[in-house]
């Protein structure tokens, strides 16, 4: 699973303003619509759903929110870097401050997993968060997302 | 008298080398009951030491009483949890797996050591026992965060099964020595001697079950009853344990049976002075650990050991490949272990001072094959050792049975509370990397039925009011229920980031366990069973373990692996998804396949049968 088929440096945010969760959600939300065409508040409806399953801040200041809408044709991803930490109910009681966010179509099954196994596996990496943390402009953090690739494969 | 000096000054030396030594060798890894055996080799007859020592009663009696101090501070420390997540696999590891074991090492000592049949059978009923001592240790030593219900397993079996290989070795022991003289005849009836035999067992296990198990009830209810000196209580433990073990040995019960679940019975109570009774019999275990290995160590002649070696070697891998896997793979036939755990249970059945206490039984009752089997005993031991000891962290690895390690509670305090009370009081210094670093009170969360008691900082209590967060080095005290304490530790221990856990691929999300499954394997595509529908996640674990969960622990559901993340008392509160676990190491896979393959040829070979019937 390529990062690139994921994002572009279109949908990287090098510094989203949010105060709360769900302030997070909604910009991302927001992102998400102008990207893919839909309904902002589809997508954040998705999310929310989701987050109410078990927070999607998988710790050390990471969070992956994802959902699935039928209307999608492929995998979409929005990389943001927040301008201050936020509180988001994470596992480790953790802020977060590094967000990927993942929709997918209804039907994309196991490619959807696998693009939430990548997207896990990469932001695991403590050298890239910390490499993503000091990185403030949109082409910086693509450039850095996609270099991973080459080194994972 | 200089004699008495000489004794004491030497007790002594060996006593403090072994403890240096024991420091040494988990620098190094080495297992340390290996460093215990070795030293006591050393300052024996052939090594630096030079003393000659042949005491063969004086050290049985030595060692029943170290062995029944450890097996009853093995069962102090082990939690009903243990108990319950473990006991039927235990069980039968302990009862029929020890046969198995004992069975088809023998048949391996036959060819070995061309001796005859009783001989090697009780070769290998002696060798046949995994020893506790041997198992905690390694096991904590590395500090191997293994499974917990594989870990579990382990340690109950090390415990439950010596009191199995002593009422063998003894019965065996008594069929050779005196066959037709007492009880047992060997020219009897066939029928009377089972009779016999039976008799005998149930004797053994029943007086040592309803005794242990009573007696360490009875202990507890004293202790919280009398009025002593704070020192005397773990004292009158010690004392009561070795009584209960003298008494039902008297009326042939297994003592050591007796005093493995009393250690249960006790340690499971709400104790007074709890923490003085876990200190002292942690260091008399420890004592009793290493006056028994090198006690055992001086016993062995190692000059005379070079004729056994090659067959004895032969005999031990036997053990560790054939007998041992054979037994492991049978008793837990239908239990949910994978393949991994269970090569990896079968792995660790490591030998240790048991076999060897075991051996000197032959030698006491003057039997013929007795140096025979004594020293063949002994290097089995030294290969048990020497292989498994040495590979286990290796092993654990490879197998992947290992589960991310929970935050080291050294750094916590525990006062003991009147008895009765069910709170305990913990105490917290805040480190670098804590949870609790830079939050509030109300931020912290704390689990229900806690409360903050104080927080110490610079040498002053911090008023209530004035407390705005927790600082680093401050000391805080929480007062809490027993069973939150573990939750107390993940937000107030710092948070131990080893290259093992980064290593170990952690789970992909996490959930609260009370997450309904059908939500979750909808968005996931998990596989969703009818029986599943209204299940949430603890449920479907549950029912796929069939038996009680404990951290760690894993089930495979479709692609992907739910992990049981964290617990609250019994059940699980927190369930990790892993997308991608990571694929068994290809030589279990191919094991795994000959396995499904033979199982296939076997099944045909039952439809024959059948047919044939029909």
């Amino acid at each position: 699973m390529d990062i690139t088929s994921l994002i572009s440096p279109e949908s990287v945010v090098p510094s989203l303003k949010a105060t709360s969760k769900k302030q997070a959600l909604q910009e991302l939300a927001k992102y998400a619509a102008t990207l893919t065409g839909l309904h902002e508040r589809a997508v954040f409806d998705v999310l929310l759903e989701r987050e109410r399953l078990g927070s999607t801040g998988v710790g050390n200041g990471i969070g992956i929110p994802h959902g699935k809408l039928p209307q999608l044709t492929r995998l979409y991803g929005v990389f943001a870097r927040l301008d201050r930490p936020i509180e988001f109910e994470a596992i480790d009681d953790q802020p977060v401050d590094l967000i990927f966010l993942l929709l997918a179509p209804e039907s994309a099954g196991a490619d959807h997993l696998k693009a939430l196994a990548r997207v896990s596996r990469l932001l695991r990496d403590k050298s890239m968060c910390e490499k993503l943390r000091a990185t403030s402009t949109a082409d910086g953090l693509y450039a850095l997302l996609v270099a991973s690739e080459a080194q994972a494969a | 008298m200089s004699g008495a000096d000489h004794i004491i000054l030497l007790s002594g030396g060996l006593l403090l080398v072994s403890i240096l030594a024991g420091l040494v060798s988990s620098r190094v890894g080495a297992p340390l009951l290996l460093v215990f055996l070795g030293l006591g080799m050393l300052a024996g007859e052939d090594g630096l030491g030079g003393i000659v020592f042949n005491d063969f009663q004086g050290t049985y009696t030595l060692a029943s009483i170290a062995l029944a101090i450890i097996l009853f501070d093995g069962g102090l420390r082990t939690p009903l949890r243990t108990v319950r997540a473990a006991w039927a696999p235990s069980l039968a590891l302990a009862t029929i797996g020890v046969l198995i074991t004992a069975g088809l090492t023998g048949l391996a000592a036959r060819y070995a050591f061309h001796a005859d049949w009783p001989t090697a059978l009780l070769m290998g009923t002696v060798v046949a026992s995994t020893d506790a001592a041997a198992v905690f240790l390694l096991l904590h030593q590395h500090s191997l965060d293994i499974r917990r219900r594989v870990a579990a397993t382990l340690e109950v079996e090390s415990g439950a099964n010596d009191p199995m290989a002593i009422f063998l070795t003894l019965t065996l022991v008594e069929l050779i020595a005196h066959g037709g003289s007492k009880g047992l005849n060997l020219d009897a009836d066939l029928s009377v001697l089972a009779m016999e035999l039976g008799y005998r067992f149930l004797l053994a296990f029943g007086v040592g079950a309803s005794f242990g198990i009573l007696g360490g009830m009875l202990l507890g209810r004293l202790v919280n009853r009398l009025e002593l000196a704070p020192g005397l209580y773990p004292v009158f433990v010690v004392a009561g344990a070795l009584t209960l073990f003298g008494a039902t040995q008297v009326l042939h019960g297994s003592g050591f049976l007796a005093v493995y679940l009393a250690g249960i019975a006790a340690g499971n109570q709400r104790l007074r002075a709890n923490t003085l009774i876990r200190r002292f019999h942690d260091g008399i275990a420890w004592i009793s650990q290493i006056v028994l290995l090198i006690i055992l160590g001086l016993l062995v002649t190692p000059h005379t050991l070079g004729p056994y070696l090659l067959p004895g070697a032969a005999v031990a891998i036997a053990l560790v490949l054939v007998a041992r896997p054979a037994a492991v793979f049978l008793c837990l036939t239908f239990t949910s272990f994978r393949l991994e755990e269970r090569l990896f249970i079968a792995f660790v059945g490591l030998r240790g001072a048991v076999p060897i206490y075991l051996a000197m039984i032959p030698v006491l009752e003057r039997l013929e094959a007795s140096q025979q089997i004594f020293a063949a005993t002994f290097v089995v031991v030294l290969v048990s050792l020497i292989i498994q000891g040495w590979s286990v962290p290796w092993v654990a690895r490879w197998l992947d049975v290992q589960i991310p390690p929970a935050p080291e509670p050294t750094n916590r305090l525990d006062v003991n509370l009147p008895s009765q009370m069910d709170r305990e009081v913990v105490g917290y210094t805040i480190k670098d990397g804590s949870g609790a670093l830079g939050k509030t009170l109300a931020e912290m969360k704390l689990p229900p039925g806690t409360r903050l008691l104080a927080v110490l900082r610079e040498n002053y209590v911090v008023p209530d009011r004035a407390l705005a967060d927790f600082k680093a080095d401050d000391y805080v005290l929480l007062i809490s229920p027993p069973e939150h304490t573990m939750t107390l530790d993940r937000k107030f221990l710092p948070k131990r980031r080893s290259e093992r856990e980064k290593e170990m691929t952690m789970v992909d999300f996490s959930f609260p366990a009370a997450a309904p499954y059908a939500a979750v394997a909808a968005a996931y595509e998990l596989p969703m069973a009818p029986e599943d529908q209204g299940r949430s996640l603890a449920d479907v674990i549950l029912a796929r373990l069939k038996v009680a969960p404990v951290r760690g622990e894993r089930v495979r559901i479709g692609e992907a692996e739910l992990v049981v993340m964290e617990m609250d008392g019994v059940n699980p509160s927190a369930i990790g998804l892993r997308l991608e676990p990571p694929p068994p190491p290809q030589a279990v896979t191919r094991l795994r396949s000959s396995l499904l393959w033979a199982h296939r040829r076997l099944g045909l070979g039952r439809l024959r049968l059948r047919r044939r019937r029909a």
